[in-house]
C-alpha cells in the first residue's frame, strides 16, 4: 500500500515536472524551426543575434541559437543533423570537409578573420624572445582550433616539429589559471583570455602576421547542404542580415559592441578593443575574388581551406587532404554578389 | 581457549554456524585469565552451507559451469554480429556507427608505431592506460585510505558523525566536473588536480559504507566481547571491524568504481598521456574509432580491477554473508 502511494507520488510529480522546463525562447510549434549554431567570439552572428533581426527577417520561422563552446560540437552537431547553420573556425571546416568526416555543409560566409585577435604569447620571465625559444617548452593551446593550427603553422615557420615542444591541450579559461601558476611558458589563445596574457607576456606571433605568411585562419558560418538546397530564400535572408552586421561593425562600431558585449558578459568598451583587433570584411571585400567569389567563380577561400587541410594531414591530424574541388563545391556562392544587397 | 558454539539466542544466523573463538589477544588489563578472542571462523561452515546449494551430480555442475562461461561469450558474439550488421546496414554516417573492423585497425594503430607515428598523440595505447591506472590507484588509495579512517570514526563517535554527514552528503552530490576547474586553479594542470579529483570521487562512497557498517556491527557480539572486558579499542579492532569488512568492501568497490567513472573528466585538461584524455582528444576530431577504443578500454579495465577486488574481497573477508 505505502509502496503504492510512493510510486503514484513519483509517477506524478514526473510528469507535472516534464511539463514545465524553463525556456524563454518563445517557440511556436506551428512553425517550422531554424536552428543556428554560435560561437561566443565578437562577430557578426552575436549583433544579429542579440537585435533580434532574423526574427524580423523570417517571421515564419522560429529562430533557434544554440551556442556551442568549439568548432568540433559544431562539427558533431552538424554530423547529427542537428544544426542549419553554424559558426565555426577554418581548420575545424577543413576537416569537417576532408574524410573520414565528409560533413555536407558549405562555407556560405566569412565572419572575421583572425588579426591580432589569435596570438602567440610567452610569459614575462622565461626568457622567450622569439618563436625559435620555444624548444622544449611548455605551450598550451586549445587543441583543434585554428589557435592550434596557427601554433603549428607558427613552429613549422622556424623549423620546429611539435615533438620539440611540450603541446599541451587547454582551453582559453584553464590557460588563463595555469598561466598565472606559472604550469605554461607560452599559449596561443585568443580574446579576451589573450588580453589578460599580454598583461604579463609578449606576442610572439599573431595570426595577422600569419595570414600575410600564407596561412590565414578565418572564423566562417556554415549551412547544411540539405538546408541551403531546399530553402534558399532563407539562406539569401540570413545572408543579408550577416552582411547588415558587417556593415553596423563597420559604419557604428558602438552600437555592435554594445549587441556584442551584451551576449557575451562583457563591457562594451573591451569589446570594442577586441573588435579592433579582428579582421572584419566589407560585403564587397566579401564577394571578392580574395574571399568567397561570386556565382561561378569561386574565389580563394577555397584554396586557403584545401591548404589548411594539406597542413592538417602533414601534421597526421587527418589521414589525407581533400582535393580543391571538394572545397569549390563547398563554397555557397548562389546568387553572389547581388544577394547580399540590403 | 575457549569455544562457544552459539552465544547469542537472538542471532538468527546461529543455529548453521559453530562460531570459533580462536585466540588473538589476551585482556590482561581487566584481568581476564586466558586469551579470547570473537573472529568469527567459518571454514567449517562454509562447506556445510554450499555443499546442499550445488547438487552432486557432476555432469550437472559441469554443464552449468559451461553455460556460466559461454553465456557472456555467446552475448558479445550476438553484439558484435548486430554491431557489424548496423554498419552494414549504412543508415548511419559511419561516424555515428563505425564498421568493427574499423574500430579493430584503430585498435591497432593505437597500440602500435606505424609510418612514424607512435600509437595516439606519442603514446600508445598501454601507455595512455598504464598513465591512467597510476592516477586511479594513488587517487583510490588516498581516497579509500582517508574514506574507511573517516566512516570508523564517524561510525564510533556519534557526535563526529553528526558534524560530518552533511559535509560528506555535499561531497557526494558534487559531480566532479563541477569542481575541477577550481582544482586546476588551486592545484595546477599536472597530476595534483587528478589524483585530488580522483581521491575526492572515491572517498564518500567508502566513508558512508563504512560508516553504516560501523554502526550495524552486531550489539550482541560487541557486548558479549565487552562483558568478556575488552575495552573499547579492543572491541573496535576485534569485533566492529571484522564484523564491518564485507560492507566496507562493498563500499571500496564502489568507490573504485566512482573514481574510474572520473577518469575522463580528471583528464579533461593536460590530460595526454591517459586514457580519458585520449577520448576527449579523439572526440575533439570527431575521431569515433578511437573513442570506442578507448571506451573499450577503460570498460575491460574496469572488469578486471572489480574481478581483482572480488577475489581479494573473497580472500579478505571469507565471513561475508555468514553473520
Amino acid at each position: 500500500m505505502k509502496l503504492k502511494t510512493l510510486l503514484a507520488a513519483v509517477a506524478v510529480s514526473a510528469l507535472a515536472l516534464s511539463g514545465c522546463a524553463v525556456d524563454h525562447s518563445g517557440q511556436d510549434s506551428a512553425k517550422p524551426t531554424l536552428r543556428l549554431g554560435y560561437q561566443t567570439f565578437p562577430s557578426g552572428d552575436l549583433i544579429v543575434k542579440n537585435n533580434k533581426w532574423l526574427e524580423e527577417a523570417l517571421p515564419d520561422y522560429n529562430i533557434k541559437w544554440i551556442k556551442f563552446d568549439s568548432g568540433a560540437d559544431i562539427n558533431t552537431a552538424f554530423i547529427a543533423k542537428e544544426l542549419d547553420f553554424g559558426a565555426l573556425g577554418s581548420s575545424p571546416v577543413a576537416r569537417g570537409l576532408s574524410a573520414p568526416l565528409n560533413i555536407p555543409y558549405s562555407v556560405a560566409f566569412v565572419l572575421d578573420v583572425a588579426g591580432d585577435n589569435e596570438a602567440l604569447v610567452a610569459r614575462n620571465g622565461t626568457g622567450i624572445n622569439a618563436i625559435a625559444d620555444l624548444k622544449g617548452k611548455r605551450v598550451a593551446t586549445p587543441f583543434a582550433s585554428t589557435a592550434h593550427y596557427s601554433l603549428l603553422a607558427a613552429l613549422a615557420q622556424n623549423n620546429l616539429s611539435p615533438k620539440d615542444v611540450q603541446l599541451i591541450d587547454l582551453q582559453p579559461q584553464a590557460i588563463l589559471a595555469a598561466w598565472d601558476r606559472g604550469d605554461i611558458d607560452a599559449a596561443y589563445t585568443w580574446l579576451p583570455t589573450l588580453d589578460d596574457l599580454r598583461k604579463t607576456g609578449k606576442d610572439l606571433i599573431t595570426s595577422r602576421q600569419l595570414a600575410k605568411d600564407g596561412k590565414p585562419t578565418l572564423d566562417l558560418a556554415a549551412v547544411s547542404n540539405e538546408f541551403g538546397a531546399a530553402h534558399p530564400d532563407v539562406v539569401d535572408k540570413w545572408r543579408q542580415q550577416e552582411a547588415r552586421a558587417l556593415t553596423t561593425i563597420k559604419d557604428d562600431p558602438d552600437a555592435a559592441a554594445k549587441a556584442i558585449a551584451a551576449e557575451i558578459g562583457l563591457s562594451p568598451d573591451v569589446v570594442a578593443g577586441q573588435l579592433k583587433q579582428g579582421v572584419y570584411l566589407t560585403p564587397e571585400q566579401l564577394t571578392s575574388p580574395e574571399w568567397l567569389g561570386t556565382e561561378g567563380a569561386v574565389g580563394n577561400i577555397a584554396k586557403n581551406l584545401q591548404s589548411a587541410s594539406e597542413f592538417l594531414a602533414e601534421q597526421n591530424q587527418i589521414p589525407s587532404a581533400a582535393p580543391l574541388k571538394t572545397f569549390q563545391d563547398a563554397i555557397y556562392v548562389k546568387g553572389l554578389p547581388g544577394a547580399l544587397a540590403q | 581457549m575457549s569455544r562457544y558454539s552459539c552465544w547469542d539466542e537472538r542471532d538468527t544466523a546461529c543455529p548453521l554456524l559453530p562460531l570459533t573463538l580462536s585466540s588473538s589477544i589476551g585482556y590482561t588489563s581487566q584481568g581476564v585469565a586466558g586469551t579470547v578472542s570473537v573472529f568469527v571462523d567459518i571454514t567449517q561452515a562454509e562447506s556445510q552451507v554450499d555443499s546442499p546449494a550445488t547438487p552432486a551430480p557432476r555432469p550437472g555442475r559441469w554443464r552449468g559451469r559451461l553455460t556460466r562461461a559461454a553465456l557472456p561469450l555467446l552475448s558479445v558474439v550476438v553484439f558484435g554480429i548486430v554491431w557489424q550488421l548496423a554498419a552494414a546496414a549504412g543508415i548511419w554516417n559511419q561516424t555515428f556507427v563505425p564498421y568493427p573492423s574499423t574500430v579493430w585497425k584503430a585498435f591497432i594503430d593505437v597500440s602500435t608505431t606505424h609510418d612514424g607515428v607512435r600509437g595516439y598523440a606519442g603514446y600508445l595505447l598501454w601507455e595512455h592506460l598504464y598513465m591512467t591506472l597510476r592516477r586511479v590507484l594513488v587517487g583510490v588509495v588516498i581516497g579509500v585510505g582517508l574514506g574507511v579512517l573517516l566512516g570508523l570514526v564517524m561510525g564510533s563517535i556519534a557526535w563526529v558523525r553528526s558534524v560530518l554527514e552533511p559535509w560528506l552528503t555535499f561531497l557526494r552530490a558534487l559531480p566532479p566536473l563541477a569542481y575541477f576547474f577550481l582544482l586546476v586553479i588551486w592545484l595546477g594542470i599536472d597530476e595534483a588536480p587528478k589524483i585530488t579529483l580522483l581521491a575526492l570521487a572515491a572517498l564518500p562512497p567508502a566513508a558512508v559504507a563504512t560508516t553504516a557498517a560501523v554502526v550495524a556491527a552486531p550489539v550482541g557480539l560487541t557486548e558479549a566481547a565487552r562483558a568478556l572486558g575488552a575495552t573499547r579499542a579492543q572491541v573496535i579492532r576485534d569485533v566492529v571491524v571484522p564484523s564491518a569488512l564485507p560492507e566496507t568492501f562493498t563500499g571500496i568497490r564502489l568507490a573504485v568504481g566512482m573514481a574510474y567513472s572520473s577518469v575522463v573528466a580528471a583528464e579533461l585538461f593536460n590530460g595526454i598521456p591517459g586514457i580519458g584524455g585520449l577520448v576527449k582528444d579523439a572526440s575533439n576530431y570527431n575521431n569515433t574509432p578511437v573513442v570506442l577504443v578507448g571506451i573499450f578500454a577503460i570498460g575491460f579495465s574496469g572488469l578486471v580491477i572489480d574481478g581483482l577486488l572480488r577475489a581479494a574481497e573473497r580472500r579478505a573477508v571469507p565471513w561475508r554473508g555468514k553473520i
